[in-house]
């Protein structure tokens, strides 16, 4: 068996953000990287199907130098080889963008099964997984917490709302976008680090994978949230104050 | 003292048949003896090399070897009447080197020490003093362990100890007895070939049990690695730790063949104490077994080969094994290279454990708490940020930035250092020291940590550093060495000592019993300054186990990301100590202890003393602001 798994290096979660004069902002503002926590999930499935069915695990990210090291983090937990897909302006592509370079590189490699964080944890679309499946023309389902092998293919547990979850299958080859929290993950370890060292990064500049026309959808501006505190004094006795909170937290604070 | 006025009575001469039936005996002995020694010998020589082992300086080690060898300082310290008496016995030896040398040498009609007159005369007496002395030690020591049976020598009787110890009082008995009988008679004629027959008995009993320490334990003590605790560099990139027989170095097999198996580093040891299977005498005895079972060439592991394979991941680093120990051994780098052992080849799966080190791996601290908390309290609290300016780097650490009782106590710090007028500030950003990385074997993450956290040093130009926690500041001074000059710390109670003259006192005659945290006293040797700081605030008092023999709090090596331990808590064990002394007031200097402690007290359900750290005592005598 062959799984490519795409992953994508965001800021660290503790980074502070940082938006330009013009309102833009760009992961090469930041300094500290990690790498994406679904797309860590994705790596540990990929790594667990390794382990129990004997596969090929192969890494592929998009973006500059300091993408190398989530590459490295990935076959020091196990991952077999790497495809960098060498670009330093990450930031401008889109997700549609992003996908067609993942395509063009994994399209050759013919896997049984690809992989993919649910959404990044920085722009959080949810999109490249899915527009990968449909640019390779292979099935795909999302939201998924647990792959099994089968004869034909991979039955899949989805995670629905409500606490519902779906059992299906799909056929093989196929695209799947894990969610987070399915396994427990594995933490990084010196002999990973030390074996990852012999193991193969293959750096491919992705202007020479394929022609991209401009992006479809652009980023006009990110702004912060806007910090705001209203104190509201509700009166009247205790079964009238109950139901106009009950009220407010439907109408107005839309959670229940 | 001269218990016996009368000379040495030494055997008439030897018929050849006699020589000849001693010098049978005396080889078969000696090579019994002989072929062991150059068994174990040779284990440990072909254990691997010791990586970063300097034999400088020598001053200290022949400091230690005087102090802790020939005079029996620290096994008479810790263990003063036992002390004592294995004392007698050892100095008893000593001043039998020569007399036996002597009593070998008549046997071939060529003794060199003249029992009637002159050197030989003085000297014989005073061996009968020690011979005495001796057999006093060792009887003493027959009854402790025969009939007293304290817990630590085992739960099975050592037969062998009863009879080596039966020898060395026939020894003494027929040394001194040759006082007794006349020069040349048959009686002395028989008492030589009795004092013979014993020693050529003992002679091969010595590398054959755990008398070794005989042989060894002067090596041990004398090419110990130095700092306390301290974990050597792995080498190439092959070693993650110990993992298997081909890992365990020289000075480990030195080590586990030294140990005299008296127990005081389990009679001290926090888990062996509260229920959990962590023994750290017998990790060092499952150690022994393995070089004598498989050797040091053996690829198989280490952790199967133990008694109790998640024995080590109980111990909590507190080091009173290690400093305890009268033989040498260092039981942190054993410990520790067993955890890095599993640690660094990812066999040690353990939930907590694997989220600790994730959340080390992706944010700044163990809590996994995100940083904006710690920004949100330096705006609180109006820390002053670090721009290179003030004297003082003040370290938060993670309980320092997150926990509220770590917070109240930066708090009070800050309070003092402003009325001191003493400039300080705070990074904008922290990583955590990598304490609990380095202790539970996580090199990858530990050496991430300590090189992210050393350019940030660089970058913002860090001189001088006050922490309030004792883990941080060891981790910092000590363990960042490995990858780079980290700068000047100091724990806060070092800084508060100092200045201790210029801070109001807050009269109060309360009686406050002060906790020592391992990583202060232990590692840094530090007992005096917090006293000095506690007693602004109240009476000091002192709990059974303190200073160097302070029990844990349960929180170190790892331990209070862990999650819940099996047995007994240690904190509770520690607590119940700390309120059994009657103090008002518990005085602590770490975070952590403080942490363990408040929460072993609230459980405790009884009025319960109250909870201070030392910059808490040191801010209360301040003029209210």
């Amino acid at each position: 068996m062959k799984i490519i798994v795409a992953i994508k290096q965001v800021p660290e979660r503790d980074a502070r953000v940082r938006i330009d004069a013009n309102g833009q902002w760009s992961p090469e503002f930041d300094q500290q990287y990690a790498l994406n926590e679904p797309d860590a999930y994705a790596l540990e499935e990929a790594l667990q199907l390794k382990e129990k069915h004997g596969a090929e695990v192969i890494a592929v990210s998009v973006g500059p130098e300091r993408v190398a090291a989530a590459l490295r983090d990935a076959l020091a937990k196990g991952a077999d080889r790497a495809l960098h897909l060498q670009c330093d302006a990450v930031g401008s592509l889109d997700a549609l963008g992003v996908a067609r370079l993942l395509a063009a590189a994994v399209k050759p490699e013919n896997a049984d099964l690809l992989l993919t964080g649910l959404q990044s944890e920085d722009l959080g679309q949810g999109q490249t997984g899915v527009i990968l499946a449909e640019l390779l023309g292979l099935p795909h389902a999302s939201l998924i917490v647990r792959v099994e092998k089968t004869e034909s293919g991979f039955t899949v547990k989805r995670e629905l709302e409500e606490g519902w979850f779906q059992c299906i299958e799909v056929p093989a080859p196929a695209v799947l976008t894990i969610q987070s929290g399915g396994n427990k993950l594995r933490y990084a370890t010196l002999m990973g680090i030390k074996r990852a060292k012999a193991k193969e990064v293959r750096r491919i500049a992705a202007t020479e994978l394929v022609k991209l026309p401009a992006p479809t959808a652009i980023l006009e501006r990110v702004t912060l949230p806007l910090k705001q505190k209203s104190t509201q004094m509700l009166t009247g006795s205790p079964k009238e104050s109950a139901t106009a909170l009950i009220e407010k937290l439907k109408q107005e604070a839309r959670v229940l | 003292m001269m218990p016996f006025p009368a000379t040495l009575a030494e055997p008439r001469a030897f018929s050849l048949a006699e020589k000849l039936l001693f010098i049978a005996l005396a080889t078969t002995s000696a090579t019994a003896f002989w072929l062991r020694v150059r068994g174990i010998f040779t284990k440990i020589l072909q254990s691997k090399k010791d990586p970063g082992f300097r034999p400088s300086p020598v001053g200290k080690r022949l400091r230690d070897f005087v102090w802790e060898v020939l005079c029996q300082a620290k096994v008479i310290r810790e263990r003063p009447l036992p002390g004592l008496a294995h004392a007698f016995v050892f100095w008893g030896f000593c001043a039998f080197a020569l007399v036996t040398l002597n009593h070998c040498a008549v046997g071939l009609g060529a003794g060199f020490l003249a029992p009637s007159h002159g050197f030989g005369q003085v000297y014989f007496s005073a061996a009968a003093t020690f011979a005495v002395a001796c057999a006093l030690g060792i009887f003493g020591l027959l009854l402790r362990r025969f009939l007293a049976r304290p817990r630590w020598l085992g739960a099975k009787l050592s037969w062998e100890s009863g009879v080596v110890a039966l020898l060395i009082l026939a020894l003494m008995a027929t040394y001194l007895a040759a006082f007794c009988v006349a020069d040349g008679g048959n009686a002395a004629h028989l008492l030589w070939w009795a004092h013979t027959l014993v020693l050529l008995i003992f002679l091969p009993l010595i590398p054959h049990t755990k008398h070794l320490h005989l042989l060894l334990s002067p090596f041990s003590v004398f090419l110990s690695r130095g700092g306390f605790g301290q974990i050597p560099p792995l080498v190439g990139d092959e070693d993650f730790g110990l993992v298997a027989g081909t890992d365990l170095t020289q000075l480990v097999s030195l080590q586990a063949y030294s140990c005299v198996e008296c127990g005081r580093c389990t009679e001290h040891c926090p888990a062996a104490n509260t229920g959990k299977l962590l023994n750290p005498k017998e990790i060092i005895l499952d150690l022994r077994s393995y070089l004598n079972e498989l050797g040091p060439a053996s690829e198989v592991p280490l952790l199967e080969k133990l008694t109790a394979p998640q024995a080590p991941f109980q111990c909590t680093t507190c080091g009173a094994c290690e400093f305890q120990c009268p033989v040498g051994i260092e039981h942190l780098p054993i410990l520790i290279g067993l955890r890095r052992g599993a640690v660094n080849t990812g066999a040690w799966a353990d939930e907590r454990g694997a989220k600790l080190f994730l959340a080390l791996e992706r944010g700044s601290n163990p809590l996994g708490i995100p940083a904006a908390e710690r920004d949100k309290f330096i705006q609180k609290q109006g820390l002053p940020i670090f721009d290179g300016t003030q004297e003082y780097c003040l370290w938060l650490g993670c309980m320092g930035a997150y926990d509220p009782k770590g917070r109240e106590i930066v708090a009070n710090l800050s309070r003092v250092m402003n009325y001191l007028g003493t400039s300080y500030g705070v990074l904008r950003r922290e990583r955590c020291t990598g304490d609990a990385a380095r202790r539970l074997g996580n090199d990858l993450l530990f050496q991430q940590l300590a090189e992210a956290n050393l350019e940030t040093m660089a970058q913002y130009k860090v001189k001088k550093m006050v922490s309030i926690c004792p883990h941080c500041v060891r981790t910092i001074e000590q363990d960042w060495k490995e990858f780079g000059t980290p700068p000047a710390v100091e724990h806060h109670s070092e800084f508060l000592a100092r200045n201790a003259e210029r801070l109001p006192r807050h009269e109060s005659q309360e009686k406050l019993v002060f906790h020592d945290p391992c990583y202060l006293g232990r590692y840094r040797n530090i007992y005096d300054e917090p006293r000095a700081v506690a007693a602004l605030a109240g009476k000091l008092v002192e709990a059974p186990r303190n200073k160097e023999r302070s029990f844990c709090c349960g929180a170190g090596g790892g331990q209070a990301f862990l999650g819940e331990e099996t047995g007994e808590r240690v904190s509770h064990a520690r607590a119940a100590e700390l309120v059994a002394t009657g103090a008002g007031i518990i005085g602590t200097a770490c975070p952590f202890c403080h942490s363990m402690l408040r929460d072993a007290l609230n459980s405790s359900g009884e009025h319960a003393p109250q909870l201070l750290d030392i910059a808490q005592l040191a801010a209360r005598g301040l003029p209210e602001s």
